[in-house]
């Protein structure tokens, strides 16, 4: 380097080159950044000069990531999108958006402020997405924690505690103190069918009374982590303890089944992330990044291989159009594809056909007043056995006049059927009448609200195409994994756990690893 | 037997010369207002069984108007058991009568080839069967306008084997005011057992389009 360019030049020259970035990545390797986190993913090989044209079928999570990859390789490529944006299931909805379900176009209503967004699609990324978080690094979308987990929120049955929402500490705490209990006195008459030495089960007596917080006589009388009772609050007033719940009424209560453990999946755990202002920040700054075209309302029609490349057909602005590139990624849902003219060999085209399609959905209701956080309640989620199964409370813009809550979240294509049948305005309203039976008054704070189902959206129909039994994932997913000729097929639907960003991610990263491998061959060769 | 080998070796030459053709080709570009049409039937209509949509290239403009109007009339997709119905009744439901009259143009000049066969039943007995609904179908299932009777040759054979089983069990054709809805009903009720629609729908893929 030229002694006379000052290292601020040097970076504004290398910005001109390669955009943020290259800066960063420079900036990294002058020291003049801590070097955090893992390595790049992917270290791939420059692109052969001829033979490196790329088209890119689809603008979801994974087809930016390659295109964003690939042309820093030095590729040629070309992005065919049918949707109106990018991001595909990344989907942030703000005032003025267009929703393109079909059947029910229509225009998000929220008020026009920074806060009032809802992420319709992909919401919440875990401490061990490290793809997903080293994209956010590279490309600078800042993050925040988002509180999933939330002691103050509540569980909620129809059918239980006379169907009067419950505090999650309360339920969560009780149910541990009559497990507790029940766990003490059988360790300590020796009930165990292995034996214990008389040192684990002095410490087996103490882990029970200290999981459930038992009295001096090893029973659960209650505990200040359910929150006090009898009025007081433990500051202005000396805390009473709340009595414990009736056993048999907890019992009946569907919350233990399955969402009072819900947040302690492998996905699912405190603390969570999410960009700040929208998880779209994520496929924006891809495509900021991205100096590629891609060509937006353009719906691919046709996919042929051929001996040494593949040809794409597209129509956009009314006319036919046609691409013959050396590699094609297709991140296309499955369930597209044999609709798409192609000439696949029939076991590829079959097991893509083949390939079981998920469905999710989502209400996001814009509220008059952040009612909720006048319950104690910030940020989390309440659950339900209501049909909406749970009520999100924003993390963000705490105090604010108002705030989007999610109003249900329907998981599988069964839940999400009931939804799909009902118009945009019915949603909104069963959602507002299932709300009321948790908060008070909650439909009346209903401002506006937007329901996506994506089993109803314009080029999505659905959520995560996947495989099912052992045997399947053993015998076919090879079969979808790996490139047939030049295509390669991949998106979330291409991993082992769709429905998360961290397979979209990873699908991408087999993809390329795959054709780096097959360039450097072939330069060898 | 000869005549099914022509029509085979005729139905290979027609797949070779498709694959090879020029992906330039001009199809019938869809209005951007019925691009979602192919969201759901597939590029050209072809049909994807994933989406329970069934192929609709090529078909007669007149019978798609009529099933559009079935649709936004609730004719079709509003019983309870009527799944497939009710994927299809909101996307007829915001048509105004003059689009219906241009979807039905833009369904009508599709073209695909003709679809794969996946339902399994006796042809032979189909055949036999097929003979009291030729009267209204026609002998080679090619329609009859006057009638209101669709072409049943070059539909999905799945979809064509569901209708048939909604006509008799009532999920279609069961409003009153649907007078062609209520003859097909008529029609289905006679069928002798639950075999006789696979066996129909086995004959009616060995037809080919005139
Ligand atoms: C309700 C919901 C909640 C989720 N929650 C989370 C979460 O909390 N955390 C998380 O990490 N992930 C979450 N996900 C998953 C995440 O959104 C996906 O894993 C990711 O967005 C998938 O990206 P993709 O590239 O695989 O495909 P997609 O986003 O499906 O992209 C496919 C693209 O193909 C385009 N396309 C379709 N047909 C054609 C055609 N004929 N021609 C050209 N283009 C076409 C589509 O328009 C789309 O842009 C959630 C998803 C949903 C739906
Ligand atoms: C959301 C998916 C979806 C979209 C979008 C869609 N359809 Fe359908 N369509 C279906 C399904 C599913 C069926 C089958 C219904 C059944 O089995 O009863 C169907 C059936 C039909 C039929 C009846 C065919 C017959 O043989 O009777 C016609 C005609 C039709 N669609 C035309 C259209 C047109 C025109 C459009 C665009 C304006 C369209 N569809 C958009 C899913 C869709
Ligand atoms: C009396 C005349 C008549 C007879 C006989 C008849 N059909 Fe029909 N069929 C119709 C009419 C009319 C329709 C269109 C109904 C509508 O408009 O919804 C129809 C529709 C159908 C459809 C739905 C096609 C589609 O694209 O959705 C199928 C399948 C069908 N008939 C099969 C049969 C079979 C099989 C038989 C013999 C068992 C038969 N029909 C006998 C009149 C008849």
């Amino acid at each position: 380097m030229n002694e006379q360019v000052s290292r601020r030049r040097f970076l504004g020259l290398v910005g001109a080159a390669g955009g943020a970035t290259a800066v960063y990545q420079a900036s990294r390797a002058m020291g003049l950044l801590p070097d955090t986190g893992k390595p790049a993913l992917l270290q791939l090989a420059r692109a052969p000069k001829s033979g490196n044209k790329v088209v890119i079928l689809g603008a979801g999570l994974t087809g930016l990531t390659i295109a964003y990859e690939l042309e820093r390789a030095g590729y040629d490529c070309t992005i065919v999108e049918a949707s109106h944006r990018v991001g595909g299931r990344i989907l942030t909805l703000r005032h003025g958006d267009k929703i393109d379900e079909m059947g029910y176009d229509s225009v998000c209503r929220f008020d026009d402020e920074p806060h009032l967004y809802f992420n319709c699609g992909a919401a919440r990324i875990a401490g061990h997405h490290h793809r997903v978080l080293h994209y956010c690094r590279e490309l600078g979308v800042p993050l925040e924690i988002m509180a999933n987990d939330n002691a103050e929120a509540y569980t909620h049955d129809p059918d239980a505690f006379g169907g009067r929402p419950v505090r999650i500490r309360e339920f969560r705490t009780d149910a541990r103190g009559f497990l507790s209990e029940l766990l003490y006195k059988a360790v300590d008459r020796n009930e165990f069918d292995k034996p214990l030495s008389e040192q684990d089960r002095l410490n087996m007596l103490e882990f029970a009374r200290a999981y459930g917080e038992l009295n001096e006589e090893a029973r659960y009388k209650g505990s200040k982590r359910a929150g006090f009772g009898q009025g007081t609050d433990g500051f202005a007033s000396l805390g009473l303890l709340k009595d414990p719940m009736d056993l048999s009424e907890l019992l009946n209560s569907s919350f233990w089944r399955h969402s009072m453990h819900f947040n302690e999946d492998e996905n699912w755990a405190a603390p969570l992330m999410t960009p700040t202002g929208g998880m779209d920040k994520i496929p924006q700054a891809f495509a900021r990044e991205i100096q590629s075209p891609i060509t937006l309302n353009a719906q691919v029609q046709a996919i042929r291989l051929r001996d040494s490349g593949v040809e794409v057909a597209y129509n956009h602005r009314g006319k036919r159009h046609q691409i013959r590139a050396d590699y094609c990624f297709n991140n296309i849902p499955a369930h597209f594809v044999a609709g798409i003219d192609n000439n696949f060999p029939e076991t590829y085209a079959k097991t893509i056909a083949g390939m079981y399609r998920n469905n999710f959905g989502k209400i996001g209701l814009q509220m008059k007043s952040r009612f909720w956080e006048r319950e104690n309640i910030y940020g989390g989620i309440t659950f339900t056995r209501q049909r909406i199964n749970q009520i999100w409370y924003p993390s963000h813009g705490i105090h604010r006049q108002k705030g989007v809550v999610l109003g249900c979240y329907a998981f599988g294509r069964d839940q999400t059927a009931f939804f799909e049948r009902m118009t945009p305005q019915e949603r909104i309203r069963f959602a507002g009448a299932a709300g009321d039976k948790i908060h008070n008054g909650y439909s009346e704070q209903i401002d506006t609200g937007v329901s996506v189902m994506w089993g109803r959206m314009k080029h999505m129909m659905g959520c995560g195409s996947t495989f099912r039994s052992p045997e399947e994932w053993e015998k076919l997913f090879p079969i979808v994994q790996n490139p047939q000729g030049r295509h390669y097929m991949v998106g979330d639907q291409v991993s082992y756990h769709p429905t998360w960003q961290e397979g979209a991610f990873s699908s991408a990263e087999f993809a390329l690893q795959h054709l780096d491998q097959r360039v450097r061959a072939a330069a060898r060769a | 037997m000869i005549r099914n080998t022509v029509a085979t070796l005729a139905l290979t030459l027609l797949l070779t010369l498709h694959s090879q053709a020029c992906l330039a080709d001009d199809p019938v570009i869809p209005d951007d207002k019925f691009v979602y049409c192919t969201v759901c039937h597939g590029m050209q209509l072809r049909g994807i069984e994933q989406l329970q949509a069934p192929r609709l290239s090529g078909m007669d403009a007149w019978y798609v108007r009529k099933q559009l109007d079935a649709f936004s009339k609730n004719w079709r997709g509003a019983h309870a058991k009527d799944y497939a119905g009710m994927e299809m009744r909101p996307m007829a439901a915001i048509l105004s009568a003059p689009e219906i009259a241009e979807a039905a143009d833009f369904v009508s000049k599709t073209r695909s080839p003709m679809p794969e066969a996946t339902v399994a039943g006796d042809a032979v007995r189909g055949e036999k069967l097929y003979t009291s609904c030729g009267v209204c179908h026609g002998t080679r299932a090619e329609g009859n306008e006057g009638l209101g009777a669709p072409a049943l040759v070059g539909g999905s054979d799945w979809y064509l084997a569901r209708q048939i089983r909604n006509f008799r069990d009532g999920i279609r054709g069961a409003s009153p005011a649907d007078m062609y809805g209520v003859q097909m009903r008529a029609a289905a009720s006679v069928l002798p057992d639950d075999d006789a629609v696979d066996d129909i729908v086995a004959y009616l893929n060995t037809l080919q389009p005139e």
